[in-house]
């Protein structure tokens, strides 16, 4: 009997202190939440390091993954809880519209900012909800043309397309020459496999032929002409005297792009800034025969770029703001984001870091990245973004995949968007 | 009713204390079973979008649920997915464990063999079947285009019925050891005897294999098939990996579609979805229950 009745106290006892120990967890920290690769959480653990030693301000790494859709589900979870962590974190430029207008980000005005020390056209843009500053770029990205340096001189070729027309035709003319060599050779991949980056390949060749998604913030103008043209070229990239390859729409995502022009079997290539590192990495097939361009534009001068890029916000439910508030100038301070674009080949949100000598000479592309970045178009910061991607990417997708006409298909992606919106009660 | 009766033959004290045996575990299901499902039924009656006043809509999001051309496509290719998938699997499950409850040298080996399949998770496998499946470099497209068979490479995902056949094959692959592994077990509790007897009787292989293999069986093939039903109507792994829902969105299963609706943020339509899946697997076991005459057999 007496050791039934230990038995039992002591079951207590381990209930009792379980909920003690998650209890004592509630005090207030300040905690930054960021996911990457190893070397770039390594990276972040040494920049929080030297911001508690200059501050005094202790503060906890939160590590997420990779893979952006599961840092975003990570983020919400954490915000719809309205839990005090994390104080700090980055947010991908898409996610930016839902999660400003769920009212879950500080404004960061009274907190003493400065924005004239970052891109201008991207704080409008990007950071900036209902007039209120609610983010910063810590980094940028753009969609950018990638071509093989010595194959337009080898085919005597003066520069890179202006227009998608000039780059069909280079296309034309060299492919031939060069599958007698490597019959895997094409002439332009880009990201066509149904998924985000298809939006961003979209509405790059969408934009620069004087189309676009939304007028404003709030009206879809998915299926004016401008966009059926496009999406034709598109369409016609794969299927009509093709130069990019058949299975453009079925697997081409960033990576899969990338090692297809890394491995030299690509003349031109569509992708992000951190391609450039790679290609020129000591063992790239590639290395030292790639330049880089805007994106032609179906007119001259008519190039667009889609924006990228990773913005840090203090969540309104932080119990640590004034704090979180300097980390958040720390991150976005010039010496530190000199050290971002050195060390981890990040391009930087603030510009004064693009006049930089040192950053210059370790990264000569820099000066170009900023022309393009300086233009680069954010698809709509609105808060059902993500619906209007969904919708787009399964009937883009069925263009390119021969199962509806662009016409057709941009046509019910418009209806779509507008019942949806209809459904949601949005004005 | 039986169960009243079934109670009766118990003192009232053993029946108080198998309930306390009992009820950690109830609890346990309680808490993490019954408590998600009806909250997840009543998710489903609110239009909950993080950015929007959270509103109750009744059944709004079922009638827009299935008023919306992309739940009939999503459930028309789940379930041809299925028939197809567990089709297969029942076949090839049946051949593989009759072949190995014979006995021949390396029966052993083969037996661990047939299983790794199964025991690579399946969004690994997935992996590896998008590289065999991989336009330039893939296996697939090496062997038929070296064989003589087709003159150019074929983009496999690149069609409804490529992309189809394509999941199939990688989740036939995946889950028939699972069928082997239960039938296997079936093959072994059935006397050996009956056999004898039959062969005594002059009763064929294939008579044999009618007559007694095949009734018996019947139980536990009804099982396996149970749970591969079951799993084929809530495949998402498969999808995400090797098409993405593509090309066109026309390859997106029940679950799929739930985790397009959870990824916009909107949890109630994300819950509808659930809520039906949930309804055509129940749906579907029943059916397999009263064809399988299995309620009898459970008595």
């Amino acid at each position: 009997m007496k050791q039934k009745m230990l038995f039992f106290l002591s079951g207590v006892f381990l209930f009792v202190l379980v909920l003690l120990l998650t209890g004592c967890q509630e005090q207030p920290r300040l905690t930054f939440m960021v996911g990457g690769a190893p070397n770039e959480l390594a990276f972040f653990e040494g920049l929080l390091a030297s911001f508690t030693a200059e501050t005094g301000i202790e503060v906890a790494l939160i590590r997420q993954s990779t893979d952006s859709t599961q840092r975003k589900q990570g983020i919400l979870l954490a915000l719809r809880g309205h839990r005090p962590d994390p104080d700090v974190m980055l947010l991908d430029v898409a996610w930016i519209g839902q999660i400003a207008a769920s009212n879950w980000l500080e404004p960061l005005e009274s907190y003493g900012i400065n924005r004239e020390d970052y891109f201008a056209s991207i704080i409008k843009l990007a950071d900036t909800y209902e007039n209120r500053l609610i983010g910063l770029p810590l980094y940028i990205d753009g969609g950018l043309l990638y071509f093989r340096r010595d194959l337009l001189q080898k085919h005597g070729f003066a520069g890179p397309p202006q227009t998608w027309s000039e780059l069909r035709q280079m296309a034309e003319q060299i492919v031939p020459v060069e599958r007698e060599q490597n019959p895997n050779f094409w002439g332009y991949v880009w990201q066509g496999a149904q998924y985000e980056g298809l939006i961003c390949n979209t509405l790059e060749f969408f934009t620069s032929a004087g189309g676009g998604f939304f007028n404003g913030t709030a009206t879809p103008v998915i299926d004016q002409p401008a966009n059926i043209e496009a999406l034709r070229y598109m369409n016609e990239l794969i299927h009509k005297q093709p130069i990019s390859p058949p299975n453009t729409f079925t697997d081409m995502k960033e990576e899969e792009v990338r090692m297809h022009f890394h491995n030299g079997n690509a003349m031109f290539e569509r992708n992000w800034p951190y391609a450039w590192g790679l290609h020129n990495a000591v063992d790239s097939p590639v290395k030292g025969k790639v330049g880089i361009a805007p994106l032609p534009g179906f007119m001259t001068g008519k190039s667009a770029s889609t924006l990228g890029g990773w913005h840090i916000v203090m969540s309104k439910f932080s119990d640590k703001k004034p704090e979180a508030a300097s980390l958040i100038k720390y991150l976005t301070s010039a010496p530190v984001q000199k050290k971002l674009s050195l060390k981890l080949g990040w391009n930087p949100g603030r510009v004064d870091v693009y006049e930089d000598e040192e950053v210059l000479t370790a990264n000569p592309a820099l000066k170009d990245l900023k022309q393009v970045f300086n233009n680069a178009v954010p698809r709509p910061i609105i808060p059902y973004y993500s619906n209007v991607s969904q919708i787009l990417q399964k009937h883009v997708s069925a263009a390119l995949a021969n199962r509806a006409t662009p016409e057709e298909s941009l046509k019910k992606a418009q209806s779509e968007v507008q019942e949806m919106i209809k459904s949601y009660g949005i004005r | 009713m039986a169960s009243d009766n079934f109670l009766q033959q118990y003192e009232k004290s053993e029946v108080r204390t198998a309930w306390i045996f009992i009820a950690p575990l109830l609890l346990v299901v309680g808490i993490f079973v019954l408590v998600p499902v009806l909250g997840t039924f009543y998710t489903s009656l609110f239009l909950d979008v993080s950015y929007l006043p959270e509103q109750f809509v009744g059944l709004r999001n079922y009638t827009d649920l299935l008023s919306s051309p992309d739940f009939w496509q999503a459930l028309r290719f789940t379930l041809a997915y299925t028939v197809a998938a567990v089709t297969l699997e029942a076949f090839f499950g049946v051949m593989f464990a009759l072949l190995l409850n014979e006995v021949f040298p390396g029966r052993g080996l083969l037996r661990v063999v047939i299983l790794i399949p199964w025991a690579i998770p399946t969004i690994v496998s997935a992996r590896t079947w998008q590289l065999i499946y991989e336009y330039t470099y893939g296996i697939m497209n090496y062997l038929v285009v070296n064989s003589g068979l087709v003159s150019e490479r074929i983009n496999w995902l690149g069609t409804e019925f490529g992309a189809f056949s394509a999941l199939v094959l990688a989740d036939v692959w995946k889950t028939t050891p699972f069928v082997v592994l239960i039938l296997l077990a079936g093959l072994q509790a059935i006397p050996e005897d009956i056999y004898q007897q039959a062969k005594v009787d002059g009763a064929g292989l294939f008579r044999r294999f009618y007559k007694i293999t095949l009734p018996m069986l019947m139980p536990v093939l009804v099982i396996s098939l149970i749970f591969r039903t079951i799993d084929s109507l809530r495949m998402f792994d498969l999808v995400y990996v090797l098409t993405g829902g593509g090309p066109g969105g026309s390859t997106r299963t029940l679950s799929y579609l739930g985790f397009e609706a959870f990824a916009n943020d909107n949890f109630g339509m994300g819950s509808t979805v659930s809520v039906v899946t949930f309804v055509v697997a129940f749906a579907i076991t029943l059916v397999y229950l009263k064809a399988g005459k299995f309620s009898e057999q459970l008595k």
